[in-house]
């Protein structure tokens, strides 16, 4: 049970290149805090700094109050589980999850109660237990690798992209496993992720970050309503939010550069008249409507079952509105459509933030 | 499933096989099949006249006690330069795997040796060593060692030992160095964050993750004891001082070709090729069905 800080973290490696520049956030204890970005954004990098597998070279970690920068990262009390898991080939699935436990000096009797309780959690029997990691099923390994990790009782779970090796079916399954332990065990966690929907699903906080940078962090569903950025809003949510650009005519109107106008919520927005603006919509938000402000012409309908995806262009722009299951498939080659005025987002044209 | 190639007729496979086979039987099952044969017969001193005498030369083998010092000094002598050349090499090779900067010119420097043969080799250490002109050999006198492999037995062993060794170890840094690179970082990672302290780190996953390498290199050196340092020997020690440095290889020639007893030597070489065939059965066996994970 810990809380986690970071404080303007730097990692800048010995050729100069900077892959994480100053990011500042707190975990609250017990929290499971997501970082999200695409690969490359220096996520995984401040991770492994939290983890102690990376000098820190500018501000401070701090886990449970105690600034850990310079401690080695089996005094840290943290736990990781890794990508591709790091389960040592040549021991048991018994003695992969003791292993920590025989480093830290534990009694035989204690060590064989908490592994027996580990894997009772995580439905891996005595037989699996005997057994040498190759030969479990990739699901069975991201079990044992949880395992190793909650023997410990570490305060902290560290877990870098731990599913991106599992087929689509198995990786929504675990995705809830691992939500629900954490949120069993109470333990702190750090989860990082390229996947947006994964992001969505398990943070308490989500940290959205980019080349090096935090863009925001904050609850999911803030995020997703109200993205800091162009590049928030365009990473969380799927299929991606629609981007116009435009420019703001009057107080609670942008007139977007395909001609015509949309209404925004004025208590949302602050712009001034003139200035220029990207418009972005949610393809969810969008809706068909014969009476709605924007003409826009089909490309490609795709059906999902659960829905279908529109894909049409605005002026010279993609636009994708996304139906729901109740909702009936458009005819003609061009539909009109409407957005209500709370879900018309605004950034500015220049630096891409909300304005 | 492997992916495997399909001839429809047998004339392109035979052909394709056909230069390999030439040379395995020119070389080696002609000779060999020569020395079973000859190992079953005895000439008299001057070659003129040759008369089967079926297990006669192997029985008188095991019979002679310099045959059997000969074997007594084989394994003494292999067991040495076998420990030595393994453990400097892996100790090298877990430090180049730690050094990145300049790591180039280090492993090409560690490489060289192997380029240099036994002979050269063996002449080197000898000079080094020669009790009244090398230069380590008066180190030693300084230091009051009373230093003479020439008639010393145990000295003479240190010699041929220190020389096979060194020559051997470039062959076992590059193969435990391949190894140490092959095992995923995120390993030792992981058994950082288990508490593992570097040591036990080493010894815990490490070292087990090396097995397959070592033990491929173990059977590799043994061979190379076996055979590979006649030359060596030949150069350095001539296999005394009274035998002391005598292996079954260098009796081998010294029977055959010095003592002119054809019939013992080809006996001897087919209980040396017995010897290796058994090791390399021991190696495929041992490395595929204990040490994969």
């Amino acid at each position: 049970m810990a809380e986690v800080i970071l404080n303007d973290v730097k990692k800048t490696y010995p050729g100069g290149f900077q892959a994480v520049k100053g990011v500042s956030f707190a975990v609250p204890d017990g929290g499971m805090c997501v970082l999200v970005g695409p690969s490359g954004c220096g996520k995984s990098t401040l991770l492994r700094m939290v983890a102690g597998l990376e000098t820190i070279t500018g501000g401070d970690v701090a886990i449970g109050g105690r600034r850990v920068n310079d401690l080695e990262p089996m005094e840290r009390d943290i736990a990781m589980v890794f990508q591709n898991y790091a389960l040592y080939p040549h021991m048991s699935v018994y003695d992969n999850m003791a292993y920590g436990l025989r480093n830290r000096k534990t009694p035989e009797a204690e060590i064989a109660t908490r592994v027996k309780d580990a894997a009772r959690i995580l439905e891996l029997n005595d037989e699996m237990l005997a057994r040498k990691p190759r030969q479990l099923s990739g699901g069975q390994r991201q079990r044992v690798a949880m395992g190793r990790a909650i023997v410990r009782k570490p305060s902290v779970f560290l877990f870098d992209e731990p599913l991106s090796n599992l087929d689509a079916k198995l990786r929504v399954q675990m995705r809830v496993e691992i939500r629900k332990l954490q949120r069993a065990l109470k333990t702190t966690a750090i989860y990082v992720t390229h996947d947006q929907l994964e992001a969505m699903t398990l943070a308490d906080m989500l940290v959205v970050m980019n080349a090096g940078r935090m863009e925001q962090a904050g609850a999911p569903l803030d995020v997703y309503q109200r993205p800091a950025s162009v590049f928030v809003a365009s990473f969380i949510g799927s299929p991606p939010m629609n981007f116009v650009s435009g420019v703001i005519e009057s107080l609670g109107v942008v007139k977007l550069e395909s001609g015509e106008t949309l209404p925004y919520d004025v208590n949302e927005h602050i712009a001034p008249v003139g200035a220029k603006v990207t418009v972005g919509v949610r393809p969810e938000i969008a809706h068909v409507d014969d009476n709605g402000p924007l003409t826009l012409p089909v490309e490609l309908i795709e059906e999902l079952g659960m829905g279908r995806l529109i894909h049409a262009r605005l002026g010279a722009r993609p636009f994708t509105i996304a139906q729901g299951p109740g909702e009936a498939r458009p005819a003609s080659a061009s539909v009109r459509a409407s957005v209500p005025p709370h879900a018309v987002h605004l950034f500015d044209a220049g630096t891409g933030l909300r304005v | 499933m492997e992916k495997r190639a399909v001839y429809a007729g047998v004339s392109t496979p035979a052909l394709l096989l056909i230069p390999q086979l030439a040379i395995i039987v020119i070389f080696f099952y002609l000779p060999a099949g020569q020395a079973v044969w000859q190992s079953f017969q005895l000439q008299d001193a001057f070659g003129l006249s040759t008369i089967f005498v079926g297990f006669e030369n192997y029985r008188d083998l095991f019979t002679r006690p310099e045959y059997l010092h000969a074997l007594g000094v084989t394994v003494v002598f292999s067991a040495l330069v076998a420990f030595f050349s393994l453990s400097i090499a892996l100790l090298l090779a877990v430090m180049a795997n730690k050094q990145i900067a300049g790591a180039g010119v280090y492993k090409t420097l560690l490489i060289w040796p192997y380029a240099v043969a036994p002979a050269i080799a063996g002449v080197l250490w000898l000079f080094l060593f020669q009790p009244s002109m090398g230069m380590v050999a008066r180190w030693l006198q300084w230091a009051g060692i009373d230093w003479n492999p020439l008639l010393d037995g145990t000295h003479a062993m240190i010699l041929v030992v220190l020389a096979s060794t060194w020559k051997q170890i470039s062959y076992n840094f590059l193969f435990f160095l391949a190894g140490l690179q092959s095992i995923p970082h995120s390993l030792i990672e992981a058994s950082a964050i288990d508490g593992a302290k570097p040591m036990r780190r080493f010894w815990t996953i490490v070292f087990p993750l090396l097995s397959p390498t070592t033990f491929y290199l173990i059977v590799v050196n043994v061979v190379y004891v076996f055979f590979d340092t006649f030359g060596i020997i030949d150069a350095v020690t001539h296999g005394g001082p009274a035998s002391a440095t005598t292996t079954l290889v260098f009796k081998v020639y010294n029977d055959g070709r010095s003592g002119g007893d054809l019939g013992s030597s080809a006996a001897q070489s087919v209980i040396l090729m017995i010897i290796v065939i058994a090791l390399t059965a021991i190696q495929f066996r041992y490395i595929e069905r204990k040490v994969n994970y």
